[in-house]
């Protein structure tokens, strides 16, 4: 049997270990058109930085791959061709296949006003890694559009270049897809503290400039001048490849699969960011290792019925550490924890816990997590909250 | 922009990281192999190149202490750690050396203990010092560092004490990310440091029956002398610190250096200290394998939800100080239990 696998990022590259897992027999073949080696998405922005190089965003030596007899073919692919078992690469090269994994994650979403200028920038591939630091030394001022976990990143990082960075959130708050108004009020202060002009409420209208980006202009009336645009207005699903092919699996936002991953093509499976699974897309670094693994035992024969457990997410705004379990919106009460940039908030209904949203210190969310599923009263939870705390040694945070 | 480049060069092992490299190298040679640093130390009023050396291994980690804090003062566990390297290194390897100096005792240094001061378990030298310090010593060498070793981890010595480990983490922080992190380094690791502490052992041993027979064989001299040369000048200093630039901060500590092999055992053994990993919440980024000086994959655990214990750990913390999402946590306790959550 030959499981091909299209995509190498955390879904594809999880899977084909766990397939190897399950079975030292059969052939695995991981296709990637983005790089020769899986890399960590979630690095892009230390290697923006210099905190890493290349070589040290691969999260398994490269020997792994050999020894686990998984081979890598570097290609973009052209055609899916599902009655034949085969795909077409753009180098001219034909893979054939008995089970056929997609597993091509998210790209950046375009904006209406994008246009194809030197100096518009996503912040999702290693291709953009390599447009950002291209364009680094020449910006003086660069915008960054859309206040999402890819936009702080990409901030963070020309700041870290010391570019003069304009920061524009269409939102009133800081990104209040998760966070409270006064979580946000925490956030953008902190951003602003970093020298970032962040603009909340404001968003680009048009680009300026031919050939070369020249500035922007707000939905304030504002002009910016400015020598590169970070387009961060959130991922989508990477479908548009699969559009064109001969037999196009259904699309919904996503790939569309059952809780098995199955797309309506014959052996044919989706997984990660691309898969919409049962009407659900999780763009998430967690999900997508999760569902890898599954996807691995569904490939293989099992019955697999994905559920996702119980939400949690992390994140860093800049020095700023935030976890969350449950619950991101509604009712709850909220606490700013004395004399440093920290805040606890826990969601409640009718006297039980709903969620977590933690601010500017360190949790262990799977004691949230615990503390959710046993449907916790609140006042219980409220007594016992230090024991979630997973701040350094001599380091915990009073509450 | 300018001073960015030179910094990356220098700390990414380009020609001016080559450079800085050979400087130290230099400078290790010319302090162990020739007399040309004492008319230097004499011009400042020191009496030996051994005085200067202090000074300015002292001036080392208290200036790369103070940065050291300044980029990590958010986190308590390193501010403190580094607070104590800093003082140890002033009051017990440099002040208190000098003081008994002036006051014509021997030069002792009680932050260092053997293996790593060779001499400090060496009869021989042992016999003629002070009851105090001979009492000290054994107690120290044979009892304090294991047991310690085994409740708190080496770190207790490795990165809170031991000058070595001191100026890995203050003057060379710029450096510690250059460890090599394969899997056939790690391989090398373990032969390394374990025949050097099976030559250290069995030199010991050879030196007490020397002393207790009462004859010295011309042999053991020559061994002696050897390993003089070898371990404690060409690898620790040579070396340990001519390599910073190149092959990271810990080359000594992890490849080469006796009381760390010993105390990663006790480490290992004890199964106290560990760092624990949040399940499920790594994001595979590698900046805890990328900054572990010892050349940990720490990602490869962290990826796993694996909690663990690698005898070459020297508890830095800054695995945990650098995850942006704060899966690990530098712990002592009895066995890798997770948290519990109470009634």
């Amino acid at each position: 049997m030959h499981v091909v696998i299209v995509g190498n990022g955390v879904a594809g590259i999880t899977a084909a270990l766990a397939v190897r897992a399950k079975d030292p027999q059969v052939e695995i073949t991981v296709v990637s058109g983005e790089g020769d080696y899986f890399f960590s998405r979630t690095a892009l922005m230390y290697a923006f930085m210099d905190q890493m190089q290349r070589r040290d965003l691969e999260p398994y030596e490269r020997h792994v791959f050999r020894e686990k007899r998984i081979t890598l073919r570097r290609g973009w692919v052209t055609d899916l061709d599902a009655e034949g078992r085969r795909l077409s690469l753009a180098d001219g090269g034909l893979v054939r296949y008995d089970k056929l994994l997609l597993a091509t994650g998210s790209r950046g979403r375009r904006a209406e006003w994008e246009r194809k200028l030197d100096g518009v920038v996503n912040f999702v591939t290693l291709q953009d890694l390599e447009a950002c630091e291209r364009l680094t030394p020449g910006t003086k001022r660069a915008v960054v559009a859309g206040g999402g976990l890819i936009g702080v990143e990409l901030v963070e990082c020309l700041v870290h270049h010391k570019v003069a960075t304009t920061f524009l959130v269409r939102e009133a708050t800081y990104w209040p897809a998760a966070l409270s108004p006064e979580e946000g009020e925490l956030v953008a202060a902190h951003i602003r503290a970093q020298g970032v002009d962040l603009r909340l409420g404001t968003e680009v209208t048009s680009l300026e400039g031919e050939g070369r980006l020249s500035g922007v202009v707000t939905t304030a009336g504002d002009k910016i001048d400015c020598e590169m645009v970070g387009v961060t207005i959130g991922v989508e699903p990477n479908v548009e490849w699969l559009r064109g092919v001969k037999t196009p699996p259904e699309l919904g936002r996503g790939v569309k699969t059952d809780g098995g991953f199955r797309t309506s093509l014959p052996h044919v499976f989706a997984a990660g960011d691309v898969a919409e699974v049962n009407g659900r897309i999780e763009p998430l670094w967690y999900a997508a290792k999760r569902q890898g693994a599954a996807v691995a035992r569904s490939i293989m024969g099992e019955t697999v019925e994905y559920g996702s457990p119980t939400y949690y997410n992390s994140a860093k705004f800049f020095h700023l550490e935030w976890t969350c379990a449950g619950e991101t919106k509604g009712p709850g009460r909220f606490k700013k924890l004395a004399g440093r940039e920290a805040s606890v908030r826990v969601l409640e209904r009718d006297g039980f816990v709903t969620g977590f949203s933690m601010l500017g210190s360190r949790w262990n969310h799977r004691v949230l997590v615990k503390w959710l599923e046993e449907k916790r009263r609140t006042e219980d939870v409220m007594g016992r909250l230090s024991e979630a705390q997973y701040d350094v040694e001599f380091g915990r945070v009073a509450l | 922009m300018i001073r960015d480049r030179v910094y990356h060069d220098m700390t990414n092992r380009g020609v001016t990281g080559w450079l800085v490299s050979a400087l130290l190298t230099a400078f290790y040679v010319v302090l162990y192999f020739t007399a040309a640093l004492t008319p230097w130390a004499q011009k400042l009023g020191l009496s030996s190149k051994w005085d200067l050396y202090g000074v300015l291994y002292t001036v080392a980690i208290v200036g790369g202490g103070l940065a050291v804090i300044r980029k990590y003062g958010h986190n308590r566990y390193q501010v403190l750690r580094t607070s104590v390297v800093m003082f140890v290194q002033v009051v017990f390897a440099f002040s208190i050396p000098q003081m008994l100096k002036a006051m014509h005792q021997p030069e002792l240094y009680l932050s260092y203990f053997w293996p790593l001061k060779f001499d400090y378990l060496n009869p021989e030298y042992l016999s003629q010092q002070p009851t105090w310090f001979i009492v000290y010593s054994i107690a120290g060498g044979l009892v304090l560092v294991p047991l310690a070793g085994a409740f708190f981890g080496k770190r207790w010595y490795c990165s809170w004490v031991c000058g070595c480990g001191g100026l890995a983490n203050t003057f060379g922080e710029p450096w510690r990310h250059l460890s090599d992190k394969s899997t056939a380094a790690w391989k090398f690791e373990k032969i390394s440091i374990y025949s050097v502490l099976g030559i250290s052992l069995t030199l010991t041993g050879i030196l007490v029956y020397s002393w207790t027979t009462g004859s010295k064989a011309p042999v053991v001299v020559e061994f002696q002398s050897w390993y003089g040369l070898i371990v404690g000048s060409v690898l620790s200093g040579v070396v340990g610190v001519g390599l910073y630039p190149l092959g990271g901060t810990r080359v000594w500590c992890r490849f080469f250096c006796p009381m760390a092999a010993l105390l990663g055992i006790t480490q290992k053994a004890g199964k106290r200290f560990h760092i624990r990993v949040k399940d499920d919440m790594c994001i595979s980024c590698g900046l805890c394998s990328k900054y572990c000086e010892m050349g940990i994959d720490v990602r490869a655990y962290a990826q796993m939800n694996e909690s663990f214990t690698r005898a070459s750990c020297v508890g830095c913390g800054i695995c945990s100080e650098v995850c942006p999402r704060g899966v690990l946590r530098l712990e002592s306790e009895s066995g890798l239990v997770q948290i519990t959550v109470g009634r």
